[in-house]
C-alpha cells in the first residue's frame, strides 16, 4: 500500500515537474489549458490522502494522459523563442545523456568534472556496436561537443573558451589520424568572446579551416547552435538538427540589442526579442527549408529530456545512417549498399547492414571535395544576381580563359620553359665573358693612347652634375595618384585623441586627410580614411578592374524593414554589397583582391558578400594570382540574414582552403574595426594576417563581452598592438607604407607555385 | 581682396617681430602681435602695445590653430611669419591662403615654398637650367649598386681633379639639420656607411632614399638676395652676402655684403665673375619658378672659385639688413627689405627694375649672442642687467632686449640678443668701424649659478680681421 502510494506520489511530482517545465518553456505567456490542468492536478494531489490508492492511480493515469495530450497540442504552437527556451532549459538533454544512451560505450577524454581545460567542451572516444550476422562489430567514433551539464555552473552554459575549441580540434585531428568518423554535437549559445591565446576568433577560424580538410566523415547534430561557437565544431558532411533546437547567427537577445540600438545596461523588450527570433529563421524547420541542414531528428513534444528513451533510439539510428551515407557516398563500390540503406526506411535502423567507416586514400579525397561542393552550393538563393546576361557571359569567358591559360602556361609549358631558360642563361654567361674581356681591352688601350685624361674627367663631371632621369612621381606624391578625401575639403581643425598625453597640436583637415594620409604627424595616430583612398594609394594607377559588382545583397529572410535599409545603403554608397572584388596590381604584381567596405552596413558579411568572396578566390586560383583580403572594416556577419549570413563562415573558409591548397598566397590586411564572424573564419584562418595601426581585431566588441561574460576589458584590448602580442596577426603597418609592405610581402612570401611576375 | 589698409598678424617673436612692426608702421598698416608665457617680457610685446597694436598670448609659436584663431579674432588680413617657425612651412602658407577666411601670406606662394623646400627638387631644377650644383646624385638613390657606381665615380672624379683626400657624403634624402649624414674616404668603407645611413633613414624618416655627393672643404658661404613681386616675372637681386664666419654648429655669426671685395682684395680666381655668375643663376631660377616674394639663394664657393648652389631659403633672413645697407634704389638709401617684402606680399608691384638698383660700400652685420665661445659656444642664459651701445649714424642695432631694464633670457628660444649692422665706404672703413662698435658694446649680467655674462664679442672681433679674404 505504502509503496503504491509512494509510486503515485512520485508520478504526481513528475507531472508537476513537467507542468513547470512547460510553463518555463512558454515564458511569460499564460496558457489557460495548462493553468487549468495545474489547478486540477493540485486538487488531485490535495485529495490524495482521502481517496483510495486505486482511484488515485486511475486519476493520476488520467492526468498523465491529459498532460501528454496537452503537451502534444502545445507543441505545434511553439514560437521560435519558445524553442530557444527549450534548449536553454536545464532539463533538456545534454551531451552526457547522449553519450550514455546513444553510444554503446565511451571514455571521456581530458575531463573530470570541473578539472578540465574547459569543462564546457566534452570529448569522448565512443563506439557503436553493430551485429553483422552473428558477429559483433564495434565501430569507434570521436565524439566532440559542448556539455551544458544540466545547468552546472562550471560548464559555463556550453560557452567554450578558445582553449576548449583548440582541444576539440586536437582530438578531431586525432580522429583523422585514426581514420574514424567524428560525431559533433552542438550545444552552445556562442563562444566565450575572450582574446587570450589562442583567441576566440582565431581558434574558431582555425577549427573551421582544419575541419574543412579532415579526411574522415563528420556528422554533426545541432541542438543549440549559436553563432561562431557552433561553427567551431559544426562543419560536417551531414548536418542533423534536433526538431526543437535553434541554429542562428546570434542569440535573439543579441539581435534585438542590435536592432533596437540598445545601450549598455538597457534591455531589449520581450516583443522585440520574440520578433527577432521569428524573423531570423532560426528553427530546424526553417534551416532545413533553406538547405543549411540535411535532416531533422524529431524530439518528443516540448523537447527531449533525459527520460525520453525512444528519442535516443531514433537519434542513434539517424546518426548511424548519416555516417553510413557519408562513408558510402565516397566509396567506389556502393550500388547495393545504397539501395539497402534506402530500403531501411524511415525508422529502420540499419543495424544489420554493415558499413565500414574507414576510408581509403581515394575516398578521403572525394570526401573533402564533396564537402567543399556541399558548402559551395549553399545560400545560392540568398543573394540576387543582377548581372546582365552580357556580364555573366563575360565573367564565364574570363573564368574559362584563365583556366585555359593557366593550364597551358603552368602545366604544359613549365617543363619546356625551364629548358629554354637554362639554355639562355648559359649563352648569356658565355657572351658576358667575351664582352667583359673586350671592354677591359678597349679601356686599357684608350688609356695607353692618352685618350682618357681630360675627356674622361669631363665625362665624369657631366655624369655627376647633369640632370638624371626623373623618378616617376612629382614630389609629395606617394603614388602618382591623387585621391582627395571629402573630409579634406573642410576648413576645420581636427584634434588628435592622444593630444593630452602626447602633446599633438590640432591638425588642419586638409593637411590631415590629404598629405598626412589621415595620420597624426606627431604621434602617428591613424584617423579613418575612405576605402577609395586605399584604392588610389595602394594599387598601381589604372590597374583596377572590378568584377561581379552586380551580385547584390538582399533580404533573404524577409527581415522586417530590412529591404529599405539595404536599399538605403546601396543608394548611399553606390555599391551593391559590402564586398568589392577586383583585380589590380601593386608595383606590377598582378593580384586579386576582395575588400570589405565599412561604409556598406558596417562591412557586414551576408550571402552576396560571401559569394563574391568565393568567386574572387576561384578566379585568383584560375589566374594563378596572389589574393589580398583587404578589410576596410567589418562588423561581423549580417545578422538580419540569419543563417544565410552565418553559413558564409564555413563556405568562404572552405574556398580559402581550396585556394591555399592549390598553392595560393592568401594575405589578409585589417584596417579598422574587424570583428566577429569573418575574423573567426575566412580572415582569421590566413597564416599571413597584417594590420594597419588603426585596426581593432577581435571576436566580440567590448559591449558584447561585458554583456556575455560580465568582464570589464581594458580599452586597448582589441588594438592591433594587443593582437600582435597575442600572436593573432603577423605585423602592424603604417597606413602610408601599405603599398611598399605589400610589395615586400608578395616578393618574399610568394611561393613558386602561384607567384609569377 | 584689394584694399590699401591691412591688419598684419606677426607670427614671430623678438627682433624680427619688432622690425616687422616698424615696417608696418612705415607702410601704414595695423598689426597684431603674439607671444608665449615664457616670452611675456620680450621687447616686442611692450613695443607692440606702445605702438597701438594688440598682443595676444598663445601657447606656442608653432601652433597654427592658436595663431589663426588670434588672426580671426582680430580680423587680420595678412600673416607675416618672420623667419624660423612657420616661415618655410608650406602647409601653413597654404592654410592661410586657402582657408575659408583666407588671408595674405607674406612670403612666397605655398607651392613655391614646397617645391624649393625640397632639396632634391631644387637641385634638379638647377641642373635643368644649367646652374652648377654639387657633383653627385640629384635624386634619392634606393639601389645599392647604383649608389656604389655614383660613389666610385665621385672618388675617381676627385682624385683626377687632384683633391688630396677625396671625400663622399652620404645623407638621407629625407633628412636635414645634420641628421642621417656621414662622410666616407674610400670605396672599401662606402658600402658599410651607405647601409648604415639607409637603415637609419628607413627607421627615422620612413624613406630609404639616400643622396650621395662630393664633400667640399674650405668653401666660402655666399648668398644672393632675390626680390620679386607677385607677378613672378621680374625678379631682381639685392646683391650678395658672405656668411662664412660661423660657429662650429654652422650658425652664422658675421655677414658681410657684398660677398667678395675684388676692388680691395686679391683672389686666386676671378671674384667679380663668380659674383656675377651666382646672381645671374639665382635670377634665372627665380624667373623659371616664378618666384614671388623675397628669398635667398645659398651658394658655396670652392677655393678654386667654383660656385655650387646649395639651397634656396624661401623667407626673409636674419641678415636682410646687411644687403639693404649697401643697396640704393634709384640712388636713394634707406632700403628696407622687410618693408619691400610686405609691400609685394600684399600684391603691390615692385615698381623698379634691376637697373634701378645700385650698391655702395660694404656692410657688416654682427650677431651678438650670449654664449661661451671658449667652451663649444655653449649658450649663456642669465639675467642681463645692462646692455648699451654707442649711437652712430652708420650703425643700426636691432634688439628685442628692453633697454634700460633688466631682462631674463628665456631658455626656450635662440639666444640671439642683438644684430649690429654698420656701413663703411669700403672694406677697411667697415672693419675699423666694426671694431669700434664691438669695443664699445657694453653688456653686463649674471646667471643663476653666479657666472658672469658670456658673450661672443671677442670672437667677433677676432674674426673681423680677415673678413672677405679667401
Amino acid at each position: 500500500m505504502a509503496s503504491s502510494f509512494m509510486d503515485t506520489d512520485k508520478r504526481i511530482q513528475e507531472l508537476a515537474e513537467r507542468v513547470r517545465y512547460a510553463q518555463d518553456i512558454l515564458g511569460g505567456k499564460e496558457n489557460r489549458k495548462l493553468s487549468a490542468f495545474a489547478q486540477h492536478m493540485d486538487e488531485v494531489a490535495a485529495r490524495a490522502a482521502t481517496v483510495s490508492a486505486e482511484d488515485l492511480r486511475d486519476q493520476v493515469a488520467a492526468l498523465e494522459q491529459r498532460l501528454a495530450a496537452l503537451e502534444e497540442s502545445l507543441d505545434p504552437t511553439l514560437s521560435p523563442m519558445d524553442k530557444v527556451r527549450i534548449v536553454r532549459h536545464p532539463q533538456h538533454i545534454c551531451l552526457k545523456d547522449i553519450l550514455e544512451n546513444v553510444y554503446d560505450n565511451y571514455t571521456e577524454i581530458g575531463g573530470r568534472g570541473e578539472v578540465n581545460i574547459d569543462p564546457g567542451m566534452c570529448i569522448a572516444r565512443a563506439y557503436i556496436t553493430r551485429r553483422v550476422g552473428d558477429k559483433v562489430m564495434n565501430q569507434p567514433v570521436m565524439v566532440v561537443g559542448q556539455e551544458k551539464g544540466h545547468g552546472e555552473e562550471f560548464r559555463n552554459g556550453g560557452s567554450i573558451k578558445p582553449w576548449g575549441n583548440s582541444k576539440a580540434l586536437k582530438y578531431m585531428k586525432v580522429a583523422a589520424l585514426e581514420n574514424i568518423p567524428i560525431h559533433t554535437f552542438v550545444f552552445t549559445p556562442g563562444s566565450y568572446p575572450i582574446e587570450d591565446f589562442p583567441g576566440a576568433a582565431q581558434q574558431i577560424a582555425e577549427n573551421i579551416y582544419e575541419m574543412g580538410g579532415l579526411p574522415v566523415p563528420i556528422v554533426s547534430v545541432i541542438c543549440e547552435g549559436g553563432s561562431g561557437g557552433a561553427e567551431a565544431v559544426g562543419l560536417a558532411d551531414k548536418r542533423l538538427m534536433l526538431s526543437h533546437g535553434y541554429y542562428s547567427v546570434i542569440s535573439p537577445e543579441g539581435a534585438a540589442a542590435i536592432e533596437g540600438r540598445i545601450k549598455p545596461g538597457q534591455r531589449a523588450s520581450a516583443e522585440l526579442i520574440e520578433r527577432c527570433a521569428a524573423s531570423q529563421q532560426i528553427t530546424a524547420q526553417d534551416n532545413l527549408k533553406n538547405g543549411y541542414i540535411d535532416g531533422i531528428v524529431q524530439e518528443p513534444p516540448l523537447g527531449a529530456r533525459p527520460e525520453h528513451f525512444e528519442f535516443f533510439k531514433r537519434l542513434r539510428a539517424e546518426i548511424i545512417r548519416a555516417t553510413d551515407e557519408v562513408a558510402l557516398s565516397v566509396r567506389g563500390m556502393r550500388i547495393f549498399r545504397r539501395a539497402a540503406l534506402r530500403a531501411g526506411g524511415e525508422n529502420g535502423a540499419p543495424d544489420n547492414l554493415f558499413m565500414r567507416w574507414e576510408l581509403s586514400a581515394r575516398a578521403k579525397e572525394r570526401l573533402v571535395w564533396r564537402r567543399y561542393r556541399k558548402y559551395r552550393r549553399m545560400a545560392q538563393q540568398a543573394y540576387s544576381d543582377n548581372r546582365s546576361i552580357l556580364e555573366k557571359m563575360a565573367s564565364a569567358r574570363i573564368g574559362f580563359l584563365a583556366s585555359a591559360h593557366s593550364a597551358i602556361r603552368y602545366d604544359l609549358f613549365r617543363k619546356a620553359k625551364k629548358k629554354v631558360a637554362e639554355w639562355t642563361e648559359d649563352v648569356t654567361d658565355e657572351i658576358q665573358v667575351v664582352t667583359g674581356k673586350l671592354g677591359q681591352f678597349r679601356k686599357s688601350t684608350l688609356e695607353r693612347l692618352g685618350v682618357s685624361g681630360r675627356d674622361a674627367l669631363d665625362a665624369a663631371a657631366a655624369q655627376l652634375t647633369s640632370l638624371s632621369e626623373p623618378s616617376a612621381c612629382s614630389p609629395g606624391q606617394e603614388n602618382c595618384v591623387s585621391y582627395l578625401s571629402p573630409k579634406a575639403r573642410e576648413d576645420r581643425e581636427i584634434s588628435c585623441p592622444h593630444a593630452s598625453k602626447r602633446g599633438c597640436l590640432d591638425i588642419w583637415a586638409r593637411d590631415l586627410y590629404a598629405e598626412f594620409a589621415g595620420v597624426c604627424p606627431n604621434c602617428g595616430h591613424h584617423f579613418s580614411m575612405e576605402y577609395q583612398w586605399y584604392l588610389a594609394n595602394v594599387f598601381d594607377p589604372e590597374s583596377l578592374r572590378e568584377f561581379n559588382k552586380n551580385i547584390a545583397a538582399g533580404n533573404p529572410t524577409g527581415f522586417p524593414d530590412f529591404d529599405t535599409r539595404v536599399a538605403e545603403a546601396k543608394d548611399k554608397t553606390g555599391m551593391q554589397s559590402a564586398c568589392m572584388t577586383f583585380s589590380g596590381a601593386i608595383h606590377g604584381i598582378q593580384l586579386t583582391c576582395a575588400m570589405l567596405v565599412a561604409n556598406f552596413r558596417g562591412g557586414s558579411v551576408g550571402a552576396a558578400e560571401g559569394e563574391k568572396f568565393i568567386r574572387a578566390l576561384a578566379l585568383a586560383r584560375k589566374r594563378h594570382q596572389p589574393f589580398l583580403a583587404y578589410v576596410h572594416g567589418t562588423a561581423g556577419i549580417r545578422i538580419q540574414e540569419g543563417l544565410n549570413g552565418l553559413i558564409q563562415m564555413p563556405r568562404c573558409t572552405l574556398a580559402v582552403r581550396r585556394y591555399i591548397e592549390a598553392g595560393g598566397l592568401y594575405i589578409v590586411l585589417y584596417d579598422t574595426n574587424s570583428y566577429a564572424g569573418p575574423v573567426a573564419s575566412f580572415l582569421g584562418c590566413s597564416p599571413y594576417q597584417f594590420s594597419v595601426r588603426s585596426a581593432r581585431i577581435g571576436f566580440a566588441g567590448p559591449g558584447v563581452i561585458k554583456e556575455t561574460t560580465g568582464l570589464d576589458i581594458p580599452p586597448n584590448y582589441h588594438s592591433a598592438h594587443s593582437a600582435l602580442s597575442r600572436g593573432h596577426i603577423q605585423d602592424i603597418w603604417d597606413r602610408r607604407e601599405i603599398r611598399r609592405n605589400l610589395q615586400q610581402v608578395f616578393l618574399t612570401m610568394g611561393g613558386r607555385n602561384l607567384y609569377y611576375r | 581682396m584689394k584694399r590699401s589698409k591691412h591688419t598684419i598678424l606677426i607670427a614671430n617673436r623678438g627682433e624680427i617681430a619688432i622690425r616687422i612692426m616698424e615696417a608696418c608702421r612705415d607702410l601704414g598698416h595695423a598689426f597684431v602681435c603674439v607671444y608665449t608665457a615664457e616670452d611675456a617680457d620680450s621687447g616686442h610685446v611692450a613695443l607692440a602695445r606702445q605702438w597701438g597694436g594688440q598682443a595676444y598670448r598663445i601657447h606656442n609659436y608653432i601652433d597654427a590653430g592658436d595663431i589663426l584663431s588670434v588672426a580671426d579674432q582680430s580680423q587680420c588680413t595678412a600673416v607675416h611669419p618672420g623667419y624660423g617657425f612657420f616661415s618655410e612651412n608650406f602647409r601653413f602658407a597654404r592654410r592661410v591662403a586657402e582657408r575659408t577666411r583666407a588671408m595674405n601670406f607674406i612670403g612666397p606662394s605655398w607651392w613655391i615654398i614646397r617645391d624649393l623646400g625640397d632639396k632634391i627638387n631644387t637641385k634638379r631644377l638647377a641642373r635643368r637650367l644649367g646652374v652648377p650644383t654639387i657633383p653627385g646624385s640629384d635624386r634619392a638613390i634606393y639601389d645599392e649598386m647604383e649608389a656604389e657606381d655614383i660613389a666610385r665615380t665621385l672618388f675617381d672624379f676627385q682624385s683626377r681633379q687632384g683633391v688630396g683626400r677625396p671625400t663622399v657624403l652620404v645623407k638621407a634624402s629625407a633628412g636635414g639639420g645634420g641628421m642621417g649624414i656621414d662622410e666616407v674616404h674610400d670605396m672599401d668603407r662606402f658600402r658599410q656607411v651607405y647601409r648604415r645611413i639607409r637603415n637609419y633613414a628607413a627607421r627615422t624618416f620612413n624613406d630609404e632614399g639616400v643622396l650621395i655627393e662630393q664633400r667640399i672643404f674650405n668653401f666660402n658661404h655666399l648668398e644672393v638676395q632675390v626680390v620679386s613681386d607677385r607677378s613672378g616675372k621680374n625678379p631682381v637681386h639685392f646683391g650678395t652676402r658672405n656668411c662664412s664666419v660661423q660657429s662650429p654648429g654652422l650658425q652664422k655669426r658675421i655677414e658681410v655684403a657684398p660677398g667678395f671685395f675684388p676692388d680691395g682684395l686679391s683672389y686666386s680666381f676671378d671674384a667679380q665673375r663668380v659674383l656675377d655668375d651666382i646672381t645671374a643663376h639665382s635670377l634665372s631660377m627665380a624667373r623659371e619658378i616664378r618666384y614671388d616674394n623675397v628669398g635667398t639663394w645659398e651658394w658655396i664657393v670652392t677655393p678654386k672659385g667654383e660656385p655650387f648652389l646649395m639651397e634656396v631659403n624661401t623667407r626673409i633672413q636674419v641678415e636682410n639688413g646687411v644687403s639693404a645697407a649697401i643697396a640704393r634704389i634709384r640712388g636713394k638709401d634707406g632700403v628696407n627689405l622687410i618693408r619691400e617684402q610686405i609691400r609685394i606680399g600684399l600684391g603691390e608691384p615692385l615698381g623698379y627694375s634691376q637697373g634701378d638698383i645700385a650698391f655702395d660700400g660694404v656692410a657688416i652685420e654682427y650677431r651678438i649672442i650670449a654664449e661661451d665661445t671658449q667652451n663649444r659656444f655653449r649658450p649663456w642664459a642669465g639675467r642681463i642687467e645692462r646692455m648699451e651701445w654707442p649711437s652712430r649714424p652708420w650703425l643700426s642695432v636691432h634688439s628685442h632686449v628692453p633697454r634700460g631694464e633688466a631682462y631674463q633670457i628665456p631658455t626656450e628660444y635662440d639666444p640671439n640678443l642683438a644684430l649690429a649692422i654698420l656701413w663703411g665706404r669700403d672694406l677697411n672703413e667697415a672693419k675699423t668701424r666694426g671694431r669700434e662698435v664691438l669695443d664699445s658694446f657694453l653688456m653686463q649680467g649674471v646667471d643663476g649659478a653666479g657666472t658672469e655674462m658670456k658673450t661672443n664679442i671677442a670672437f667677433l672681433t677676432e674674426k673681423t680681421g680677415r673678413l672677405l679674404e679667401f
